[in-house]
């Protein structure tokens, strides 16, 4: 059985692997991410990172959870109806730093955990990275340049 | 009873801005808590304001030290979205610029943490031989720190000569050979200053995530270059050095070595450099629309770009850092836990942080 194979098992599902853009797909369907995360620790994968994506009009955010396995690079995508998901945290504490970062920087909610401030100052809002956030402060600085 | 020391995120111990709130008994570190953010600039989201020639730019200041693998990473991720396949010649200038930046890097790591063991005389010797590495990388890009070389389907400046870049590259590998190497590996100054202290065990490494010279000097023998080989290092032959002990001394040890291997794959590269293009000339591309990673290992461990186009647009969607420090810079709370407070700033300098990178 290949690792990938052994990872599919785990996870008891049948979906095909797919190999794009660098990475190794898997839909997961019904599999939360803390299952995925407990999965990747008994198959001792590597947890590398969560990329954030802030899909177009209002349509949510996208998570994606990467692990490394024997320098195979794994990708599992997860879509977020509402702006929170569970947090690993406690099963992954390499996960600790990317969630803190994501909260701050997108104002997505990890649940299960506390947040010490990481990129932001004390006074300073959540959603730094937000499109909207962006255009306005975009907005400000360009009306103090005119004046 | 207990106390915090701050340190940062101005202080003479650190390199870049941040904070180390250290939590002492007497002379002893029982915790530390670190905050990072004050060098955040939003790069990512700039990015994505930004098309594809002048994201290569942008993303070349993410880092001042390798800055050249910032720009690797993103355009192996924007070839794998474009489909172009970067010529052979290419590939291998890509090894030599990286293995010269990894020079570059270590040999500065060196020197800052001979200052921080109070090792002046080594501090000026490491730094002199750092400037010798500009001279060769200046040599080949035109550059001394943003060296604009990487450009999507090959790179933007020949080696003309290799034999002559061989010969600096065989000069730099005798100094330290003579002097780095052996001072760092035998010297009582060093051992004494070094040995014990900051100690990240395997299980806690593994835990953490940790990657690159950290990771190694903890005996995790993970490195990009051997599992998920790009450019030309399949072709390369190399040792990766690792370390069990987990200790400064374990990452003064390992980032040695490196030295030495690093030059072992420059003598190969510039040997071997097949003749042809350096770029895929002429050939017209479009971005579909879609994802791609890449990962390279730069001299502080992995970098992972994750790009994202949408099919005629001008700028990239997202685009996704994750930086090597970032991943082990939360090891140094476990690092300075028991350690004496006069340790504390060589424990922090032997992860060779990069806050740049970090906060980006």
């Amino acid at each position: 059985m290949t690792p990938l194979e052994s990872i599919s098992e785990k996870l008891g599902t049948t979906e095909p692997w797919i190999q794009k853009g660098g990475v190794h797909w898997l839909t997961l369907g019904a599999t939360n991410v803390r299952e995925l995360a407990k999965a990747m620790n008994e198959l001792h994968a590597r947890f590398i990172t969560i990329t954030a994506y802030q899909l177009p009009k209002n349509e949510g955010f996208r998570l994606e959870y990467h692990w490394d396995l024997d320098g195979q690079l794994l990708g599992f995508s997860f879509p977020l109806a509402a702006h929170s998901i569970d947090s690993i945290f406690d099963l992954c504490e390499a996960a600790d730093w990317i969630e803190r970062e994501i909260h701050e920087e997108y104002s997505l909610d990890f649940q299960g955990r506390e947040y010490e401030p990481l990129l932001l100052r004390q006074g300073d809002t959540l959603g730094v990275n937000l499109r909207d956030a962006v255009a306005a402060s975009n907005t400000v600085a360009v009306s103090q340049e005119k004046k | 009873m207990s106390y915090k020391i701050p340190m940062g995120p101005y202080h003479p111990a650190l390199e870049e801005p941040y904070k180390l709130d250290l939590i002492c008994e007497g002379e002893t570190v029982i915790d530390a808590q670190l905050h990072i953010g004050f060098n955040f600039r939003g790069i990512e989201h700039l990015a994505e304001t930004r098309n594809y020639i002048q994201v290569i730019a942008l993303m070349e200041r993410v880092c001042g030290i390798c800055s050249n693998i910032h720009t690797l990473t993103l355009c192996n991720a924007m070839e794998g979205l474009t489909g172009l396949t970067p010529p052979p010649r290419a590939q291998y200038i890509r090894v030599i610029m990286a293995e010269l930046e990894r020079l570059h890097s270590h040999v500065l790591w060196a020197g800052i943490a001979a200052k921080l063991m109070g090792f002046k005389t080594m501090f000026m010797t490491c730094f002199e031989l750092r400037e010798k590495v500009m001279d060769v990388l200046q040599a080949i890009s035109g550059n001394r720190v943003n060296y604009s070389m990487n450009r999507i389907g090959g790179v933007n400046r020949d080696i003309t000569d290799p034999q002559s870049i061989l010969r600096l590259v065989e000069a730099l590998e005798l100094e330290m050979g003579r002097t780095v190497i052996p001072i760092f590996t035998t010297s009582r100054t060093a051992r004494s200053r070094c040995a014990g202290i900051g100690v990240l065990t395997t299980e806690k490494a593994v835990a953490l995530g940790v990657v690159g010279p950290v990771a190694r000097a903890s005996g995790l023998p993970q490195d990009l270059r051997r599992a998920a080989p790009y450019a030309a290092y399949t072709e390369m032959d190399f040792d990766v050095p690792v370390q069990p002990a987990g200790d400064v001394t374990a990452r003064l040890l390992v980032r040695a070595l490196e030295i030495m291997e690093s030059c072992k794959i420059l003598r190969q590269a510039l040997s071997k450099l097949p003749p042809g293009e350096i770029a895929t000339e002429g050939e017209k591309f479009v971005f579909t629309t879609g994802t791609a990673t890449a990962r390279v290992e730069a001299p502080r461990g992995e970098v992972m770009y994750s790009v994202s186009w949408k099919e005629g647009s001008r700028n990239p969607a997202r685009v996704h850092v994750r930086t090597p420090t970032f991943a082990v810079m939360p090891a140094i709370r476990w690092m300075v836990k028991g350690a004496r407070l006069a340790d504390t700033p060589l424990i922090q300098a032997s992860i060779d942080p990069c806050y740049s990178c970090t906060d980006r």
